[in-house]
Formats: structure tokens, sequence, C-alpha cells
């Protein structure tokens, strides 16, 4: 067996996922705000529009990442969609586009009933963007590392981690009532998630420690780079996890939780690159040579 | 309509790479790529064993053409497709150039064709140049010669009888009788590709 790192995806796939993610889960939970905890119109309106902006942030990585970025306007031809995560993303992403903008207009509008519609469709494709992003990368069988059902978990709990932090700073500034509601609630749910990835990182390194070559060698490869060990898990994760559950106990602590989620964000991009980066392919004997 | 495959006699390949050298040609591959180039066939030398008792064995690699290949699987504008006799193929005209098909392939059997590929193509090739576009480039099986009655290139030129072809669902051929014989195995079957590649080791 011959194990290889990869070296076909590297930084901007890595960014694209971690801006995919951040966009798809701010989208979900920023429309989340305004229709479930009375948030005012504008915050459902801004945050949409951020998600939606951070998701077209993230886009351009992508196309640059073309061997010829102009050919870009072909991932409209999403032939591929019946078996194809990437046709499959376009579409996801598109519905984010439509439904997220259409909510925007209905919620300036005041068009309740069907801004709630719109703004369901839109949480679900915000959702399905966070979660294809870890399906993408769970297609390539030649990486066992990748090519496991947990990826995707984890890149939808860190994605909506992270869209946490983002919400949380868009609410540190604010003292209304429905802010200081919605922010603890946040909070909250953010420390579940992260308590939930470090769950979900423990499984990954217990399964690779029973696992075989090719995800020991990843395994190994993390665990041997600080980025990861200090990095992502002492800073990204576990330091975020203490400063928000101490965060959550105290009163006038959105200070000390918006550094945490600042923690987190860069944490969210570590896990993006540190997982493309990792990942080695397990050739048959003979092909790498 | 066929079934195409091919045997891969690891005993005697001698090692030469006049099959590298006659795909690069036929299919303008580029050879002259860094780090030694960028092949759709590749011969690779592997040291067997630890001394005293080890051995030097050239090892003969290319595109499986699974029957169920993940390059197809993930490949979202549908340019990578299966023609009629089994080939897994790649329409240029529609190839994005994501890379995605790339990391999917368990095989390490396809590469990126860049602008600067192009122009050395060019270059070396003239107003023969056979590529126009950047795109994913891997093994066709000779289509084209398959066409008019040929052999794929490298095993036509093959002085070992290393690379065998043929159609695996004509009982008589050679490749069929060695793969039903279970003489010759694929690599790699775990991972549920079901390659079209077979190897006498």
């Amino acid at each position: 067996m011959d194990l290889v790192q990869q070296h076909t995806w590297g930084w901007f796939i890595a960014i694209y996922l971690y801006l995919g993610g951040l966009g798809g889960a701010t989208l979900a939970l920023g429309i989340l705000g305004e229709l479930r905890f009375n948030k005012s119109k504008w915050f459902g309106i801004g945050t949409s529009l951020l998600g939606l902006a951070i998701l077209s942030f993230g886009l351009i990585w992508l196309v640059l990442d073309l061997l010829n970025p102009l050919r870009f306007l072909l991932a409209f031809w999403v032939k591929g969609i019946a078996h194809s995560w990437i046709a499959r993303g376009m579409v996801i992403i598109m519905g984010a586009y439509i439904f997220g903008l259409v909510y925007a207009v209905a919620a300036f509008f005041e068009w309740t009933t069907f801004k709630k519609w719109m703004g369901y469709a839109a949480m679900f494709c915000g959702f399905g963007v966070t979660t294809y992003t870890g399906l993408l990368l769970n297609a390539n069988v030649g990486i066992p590392f990748w090519h496991t059902p947990a990826l995707p978990v984890l890149f939808t709990v860190s994605a909506f981690s992270t869209g946490c932090a983002m919400i949380m700073w868009v609410l540190a500034g604010k003292n209304d009532h429905e802010s200081e509601h919605f922010f603890h609630a946040v909070e909250g749910f953010d420390i579940f998630l992260i308590s939930l990835e470090l769950l979900i990182i423990f499984a990954y390194f217990d399964f690779a420690r029973l696992g075989n070559a090719a995800v020991m060698k990843s395994a190994h490869l993390l665990l041997a780079n600080p980025l990861f060990t200090i990095g992502f898990i002492s800073l990204g994760l576990v330091a975020p996890l203490i400063l928000e559950a101490y965060a959550s106990m105290k009163e006038n602590s959105k200070g000390l939780a918006a550094f945490a989620s600042a923690l987190v964000l860069i944490g969210g991009f570590l896990l993006r690159y540190l997982i493309v980066w990792a990942g080695v392919f397990q050739y048959p004997h003979g092909l790498a040579g | 309509m066929a079934r195409y495959g091919m045997v891969m006699n690891v005993k005697t390949c001698l090692g030469c790479k006049a099959c590298m050298a006659a795909c690069s040609q036929w299919n303008q591959t580029p050879f002259w790529a860094e780090d030694g180039g960028k092949w759709r066939t590749r011969v690779t030398e592997l040291q067997e064993g630890k001394f005293p008792e080890v051995k030097r064995e050239f090892f003969p690699t290319i595109c499986m053409h699974c029957v169920n290949p993940p390059c197809h699987s993930v490949c979202p504008t549908g340019a990578t497709y299966i023609n009629k006799d089994g080939i897994v193929l790649i329409d240029y005209d529609l190839c994005l150039g994501c890379g995605y098909c790339i990391e999917a392939c368990p095989y390490d059997a396809r590469y990126e064709y860049e602008k600067e590929d192009l122009e050395k193509d060019e270059f070396y090739f003239g107003e023969d140049a056979r590529h126009h576009q950047v795109h994913v480039d891997k093994c066709t099986f000779c289509v084209d010669r398959l066409a008019e009655g040929e052999e794929p290139s490298c095993a036509a030129t093959c002085v070992g009888h290393a690379r065998i072809f043929g159609d695996l669902d004509d009982p008589k051929s050679e490749v069929a009788q060695l793969v039903n014989s279970g003489k010759a195995k694929p690599l790699g079957e775990y991972m549920g590709a079901q390659p079209k590649v077979y190897y006498i080791k």
C-alpha cells in the first residue's frame, strides 16, 4: 500500500469550505432569530445578506481554484446532479441565494406569511450549504480520512458553531431585551456545539487509532502539527468552550463571549485547512512507486 | 458494443517504458512537465524485499476504466462519462477544471492539463496539437485508435507482452481467458470501483 498526501486541493478550497459553512450557518441562524426570537426585521435582513455576502466571498476562492476560472459558468451545467456533490451544492447554493434574497425583500415589505415560508426555505438551504461542504470531501473514496460519515457531521457542527460566533458578534453591541435573549440562546447553543465538536474529534482520533494505515497517517500528521493541537484543539475549541461557559454564568460578559467567538472563527478555518491538508491517498501498492 | 479491459503482466514488464513514450506521443501528454512529467500511463520501479533478498520490479499503471468509477460519480457537469464500450472518457468542452475527479480517483490516473502545457503542446506538435483548452486528462484506451481497429498505443508497442488488451465479453480473447481463469486480478478491489484493468503478479 502506498500512502501519499494529497496536493491537488489546498488553501483556496479550505477557505471556500470555511466561508461556505460560515455563510450558510449565519443565514440560517440569523433568520431563525428574526422568525422565532422576535428580533427586528432589520436583523433578519442584515444577517441573511451578511450570510450571502460571506458565501459569495467564499465562492470567489472556489472559482479561483479552477484550472481556468473563466470557465466557472459551466458549474451551472449541473448534469451530474444525480451523483455529484458539487452539482448538488450548486443547486443548494442557488436556493440559498434565491430564498435568502426573497426573504430579505419580504421582510422589508413585511409580507408576514410569505416572509416566514421564504425564511424557512432559506434556512433549509443554509443548513444544506453547511452539510454539503463535508459531503463534498466525503465522496473521495481514495482518501480514507475523508471517506467517513463523521466528516459531514463534523463540518456541519463546526459551521454552525462559527455561525453562532458570527451572530454573537452582530448582537454584542445591542442591549435591548430581544437581543440579550437571543444572544444567550446562541451562546448556549454554541457551548453545546463546541462540546459536540470535541466529542466528534475524539471519536475521529479513536477511530484513527484503531483504523487503517492511511487514516493513521492523517491522524499522525495532524497530531504532529502545532496548528492542530495548539491552534485548533486548544485555542479554537477548548479555550472558547471554557470562556463561553464562564461568560454564560456571568452578567455583562458579552465582551468575553465576543472574544471567544473570535477564537471559534479562527478555529473553524484551521479545521477546514488542516483536514484538507491531512488528506492521505491510500493507493494499491505499486501505483505511487 | 464491447467491454474493453487490459491485463498487465508485471512478470514480463521489462521496464523499458516504451509504452509511456508511445502514449505520450500519440496522446500528447505533458512529458515536458516538471517533476518527471504528467502521464496517462506510468511504469514505476519498485524495490521489493530487503537485502540480500531484494529484487527490482516494474509496475505499469493506467486508468482502470472502472465499472463504478468514483471520478464519474463526483463530476458535476457530466464531463466524465462512460461510453458504450465501457471506456471512461472526458468531454473536454464540459470540463470545469475543478479537480474533484483527481481527488476522487483512488488509482492516481488523472492530472491537470494546464495552460503552460497547452503552450508546450503547440510548441512540440505545431498544427497537429490535440489539446486546445485546459482540462483534466486521463487515459482513453486510445479510443481514436480503437475506432480504426487498432490497439491502444501502449499495448501495441509493448515488447514484453506485458499489456494485453481486448474485449472482456469475448470468451476467446486472451484478456477474458486470463481474467476468467483467475490468474489476473484487479488492484484495490476493496474500494468497490470494480476496475477493468487486471494484474498478473
